[in-house]
């Protein structure tokens, strides 16, 4: 049975200068499966918030429906096996970590002896170890956010529902929490969460769902990920003119140059030599040979709506990729 | 109900952290204790009576301003800054979450009357009064139209800002103060339309006079007990019936 089945969702808001509506997400279905970590990804405005919120009852889809565990969310049994962490969460400012964690396991219906040791562990592994008796309203951005996650995983929940839970934390912090979540995981627990951080998306998720204007343009394995980069070889080369052409172009998947130096990837491992071969003899200098992995990245920017086809063969230089990214994250 | 209990204590506990609490605590106490300093300036009214007759008046409208600017402030800031999820989220209902605002609410409320009633009973006594069972009366009278109050405040930051909240339920205070009169004068000089909206204002609006004890306890005046009981049961009737309203609304929201 899947842990989280949402299916044909449809939503649509009130358009604040006129009677119309608009529809911000359009028949979205997607699925995860026990102990399955589960990203979702998409620019600013795709409806990953909004799809999120409908999963935790806070907003009403128009059509569609939301399982888990096989039950409405609106069931207060449903609720128990959920934890969630909303985007830029805020707590109350006048209690402690400690009282807010204790009125947070209260709601969940937990009590007895144990709860003490519980939050003291749950404390612990989001790296807040001490600062039980701080108000909240002392907390950094990076201590709200594992906060935030401490009060979602208390009571133990076999979902976890996390709107963008890196935001805001430092590389350590980052690196805390992607462990505390892999733990989860081995421990069976189903993950969905959000993520505008692709490297943490990639260190973490078995898959990820794109989303696009409120349409889910793609699921993407991480292992197909991995598979697709294959084979492809990078050189770097000085003291070469952009060009190769006639047959050994034939081998070439793109060319480009960054200040003094050329970057060529070849197709196939099989062509490296020959390539090396034909720059050398034309005076070049090889400064590396690198494999070429491929990343989320390049696919989230390719389903995005930008080709990444910029050289006559297919690949997009890394300036135009990062300028593409940044209009994408800012648009 | 362990849910509901939860949410009062946890809306309690920020409050009384909160600055806004003490705030109208040292108004309210500078106010009753300048009755005492300024009391003998008056003209042919024992001393202990002014003390009595302002120190409830004081004590009233404090707590009832307290009630309006915390229960129309408090909710909708639970929302717009989303800690509300953090409840709405858990096996908790919305109108588990409502009644446990509005009961902590009141548990602030009833601290603050307390601490400036025995203030006050001191200024009453070093007047040279006493404390009497009217006093009390007319104090207990004072928390319940705070709860009317709150109940009314509660339901409109369900659904609007905090600045409307608080001019609606002061425009619901100023009619319900007055809806006897207007209906009685209706009945008097009114054409039949006016009886009929006269009515049913009386009948929708809460007729916040039942609550004003103040004369009996300052004159003294015999209490009906009775009177009180059924009081009581009126605003815990009325209460419920806002508070109900107030879930019927909240229940419908989306938190965008």
């Amino acid at each position: 049975m899947d842990i989280l089945s949402v299916e044909n969702i449809r939503k649509s808001f009130r358009n604040n200068f006129s009677f119309g509506k608009y529809e911000v997400l359009h028949d979205v279905s997607f699925f995860a499966g026990e102990g399955e970590i589960l990203g979702f990804l998409g620019p600013n405005g795709a409806g990953k918030t909004t799809i999120i919120k409908i999963i935790m009852g806070l907003i009403k889809p128009d059509s569609g429906s939301v399982r888990i565990l096989g039950g409405p969310v609106s069931d207060r049994e449903t609720k128990r096996v959920i934890g969630f962490l909303p985007e830029n969460p805020f707590f109350y400012p006048h209690l402690t970590l400690g009282e807010f964690l204790i009125f947070c396991a209260k709601m969940s219906g937990m009590k007895g002896k144990s709860l003490g040791s519980r939050i003291e562990s749950v404390i612990e592994q989001v790296g807040l170890a001490g600062q039980k008796e701080k108000r909240l309203s002392g907390f950094s951005k990076g201590m709200t956010q594992r906060a935030g996650l401490a009060q979602a995983v208390l009571h133990d929940p076999d979902l976890l529902i996390l709107d963008e839970p890196f935001s805001g934390l430092d590389p350590l912090g980052r690196k805390i929490i992607r462990d505390f979540l892999l733990e989860l995981k081995a421990r069976g627990k189903t993950i969905f969460f959000s993520s505008h951080i692709l490297s943490d998306m990639e260190a973490l998720c078995d898959s990820a769902y794109i989303i696009r204007e409120g349409v889910i343009v793609r699921h993407v394995g991480l292992d197909e990920v991995f598979k697709m980069g294959e084979g492809k070889v990078e050189i770097t080369a000085r003291g070469y003119p952009l060009g190769l052409d006639g047959e050994i172009g034939k081998f070439i998947n793109s060319e480009e140059r960054l200040g003094g130096e050329t970057f060529i990837v070849v197709n196939r491992q099989e062509y490296v030599r020959s390539v090396i071969q034909h720059l050398l003899n034309n005076g070049a200098d090889i400064l590396k040979v690198v494999g070429v992995k491929s990343t989320l990245e390049e696919i989230f920017v390719n389903e995005i709506g930008l080709q990444v086809t910029e050289s006559k063969n297919g690949f997009m230089g890394k300036k135009k990729v990062a300028e593409r990214k940044e209009k994408i994250w800012q648009g | 109900m362990a849910r509901i209990v939860n949410i009062a204590l946890n809306t309690f506990r920020e409050s009384i952290r909160g600055k806004l609490l003490y705030i109208a605590l040292v108004f309210g106490a500078v106010m009753i204790i300048s009755t005492y300093i300024l009391s003998p300036l008056s003209v042919g009214a024992a001393k202990d009576k002014i003390i009595t007759d302002v120190g409830l008046a004081f004590i009233s409208f404090f707590g009832v301003m307290t009630a309006v600017v915390t229960g129309s402030t408090l909710v909708y800031k639970e929302i717009d800054k989303r800690a509300v999820y953090m409840v709405l989220t858990r096996p908790v209902s919305r109108l588990e979450y409502l009644v446990g605002k509005f009961l902590g609410i009141m548990a602030v409320l009833v601290l603050m009357v307390a601490i400036m009633s025995v203030l006050m009973g001191i200024v009453v006594v070093l007047g040279g009064g006493s404390l009497t069972g009217g006093i009390l009366a007319a104090i207990f009278l004072s928390i319940l139209e705070m709860a009317v109050i709150c109940s009314i405040v509660l339901f409109f930051s369900t659904f609007t800002t905090p600045a409307l909240s608080f001019f609606f339920t002061l425009c619901f205070f100023v009619a319900g103060s007055l809806s006897g009169d207007l209906r009685v004068f209706a009945q008097k000089f009114g054409s039949g339309t006016m009886k009929f909206i006269m009515d049913v204002f009386y009948y929708v609006l809460p007729n916040l006079r039942l609550f004003n004890l103040r004369n009996e306890a300052v004159h003294q005046v015999a209490i009906q007990y009775s009177d009180i009981l059924l009081t009581t049961v009126y605003a815990v009737v009325y209460c419920a019936v806002i508070i109900y309203f107030s879930y019927l609304v909240f229940r419908k929201r989306e938190f965008v």
